[in-house]
């Protein structure tokens, strides 16, 4: 039975043009844009500012150690405009999200831009996502 | 011969009242009185938006607008060796690791062609002497005024100096003055001082704005050259994203370097 805390690796071709879509204010290079991962944990902040929205989640890896990810989303002003708001995620939300991740293999991962948002659920909830 | 005098009598006084009128409509108001007239324009397209950036077009460069192949814009050796040094986040030389780009690391103004790259909207207030044109990313808005000349020796500024005429259904933006801070777009193309601006913004339809720039910096660019960018209205009120260097620095440390520096394991 799989835990509920690991770390679904989901490897999906992403035939996402970079330029296609409006970056964000650093562009997206350190992350790996063809590659979407899935994050189970529990949210631990979400920052609601600029430059960019931060939610950390404590997700637990394969051998059970928890990392804390850093996930990067869109300013506010952009994030509002595709149906977030500061209170779409809260600490204590368990999380079920997507991202791409570092290219480092660093807890790092990109989940939104202006134009694209990958898929969170929130206890069970969708988020808006594009 | 009496009608004659009563007819004098009539007229001069009218037109001793009539000439003092015009006179004091013809008097040259001194420079610190001038007022600003509207335009003599029998109609004024209404562009006010908002506008919201469509697609991702990085560079300014009319025959590489993603930003692929940015080194091969045709640079001056001046523009060649600042554009060497940039450190941009976007184009094919994006990168995250020190990256230099003005606005990210010092929240220092985009400067007017950046800004419309950037995924914040803008939107313009047309009034008879002068439009201003709003930008939501950092807060920032210039005039663009409708009833004079650049002056004779503009000072170098963020903005720099932009007057404006309606021609038909296009807006005419015309620009001087600008200091050689700036990067003309995100892939970390240069510019001089010496850059002149001519953008041409037209309606295209109700929710099409297209905006034509070209530019012409002979320090910098080897002949000028001119990129068209689309909008659509948006129906999202106008807000404002402000730069914050403290934002900012706290963002580069939690994220930009943690994507740079490999994890210890």
């Amino acid at each position: 039975m799989k835990s509920k805390w690991s770390i679904a690796f989901i490897v999906a071709v992403w035939f996402l043009l970079v330029s296609s879509a409006v970056s964000a204010h650093h562009g997206t290079s350190g992350y790996d844009m063809e590659k979407v991962i899935t994050l189970n944990g529990t949210v631990t902040s979400f920052n609601w500012s600029n430059p960019h929205c931060l939610v950390r989640i404590d997700v637990k890896d394969s051998k059970g150690d928890v990392k804390d990810w850093v996930v990067e989303l869109a300013a506010p002003t952009l994030m509002t405009r595709n149906g977030w708001t500061k209170d779409s995620l809260k600490p204590g939300d368990e999380v079920v999200a997507e991202t791409h991740p570092a290219k480092n293999g660093a807890t790092t991962g990109l989940s939104g831009a202006s134009t694209s948002i990958l898929k969170f659920a929130v206890n069970g909830h969708a988020l808006p996502f594009r | 011969m009496p009608n004659c005098k009563l007819t004098l009598n009539l007229i001069l006084p009218v037109i001793a009242i009539f000439s003092s009128v015009l006179q004091a409509q013809t008097v040259t108001p001194a420079p610190s009185e001038k007022k600003h007239d509207a335009p003599n324009v029998a109609h004024v397209p209404d562009l006010s938006g908002p506008w919201a950036v469509v697609g991702g077009t990085p560079s300014w460069d009319p025959s590489d607008p993603r930003g692929l192949k940015p080194a091969e814009l045709p640079m001056t050796p001046w523009a060649l060796e600042k554009f060497k040094a940039a450190r941009p986040p976007f184009g094919a030389n994006a990168t995250f690791d020190a990256v230099n780009d003005p606005v990210q690391k010092y929240c220092d103004p985009p400067g007017i062609t950046r800004l419309y790259g950037y995924p914040w909207q803008f939107a313009f207030i047309q009034s008879p002497g002068v439009v201003y044109v709003l930008y939501e990313f950092t807060g920032l808005w210039r005039p663009v005024w409708l009833d004079r000349e650049h002056p004779k020796s503009p000072d170098s500024t963020w903005m720099g100096d932009s007057i404006g005429r309606y021609e038909g259904d296009t807006f005419v933006i015309d620009t001087v003055g600008l200091n050689d801070k700036t990067w003309i777009d995100q892939v970390g193309h240069p510019h001089s001082d010496a850059l002149h601006l001519i953008e041409r913004i037209r309606r295209v339809d109700q929710d099409t704005l297209e905006v034509t720039v070209t530019f012409d910096d002979p320090k910098a660019y080897t002949k000028p050259f001119t990129g068209k960018r689309v909008y659509k209205r948006s129906s999202s009120p106008m807000e404002v994203t402000l730069c914050s260097l403290s934002e900012m620095q706290s963002f580069d440390d939690e994220v930009m370097k943690t994507t740079t520096v490999a994890p210890k394991k």
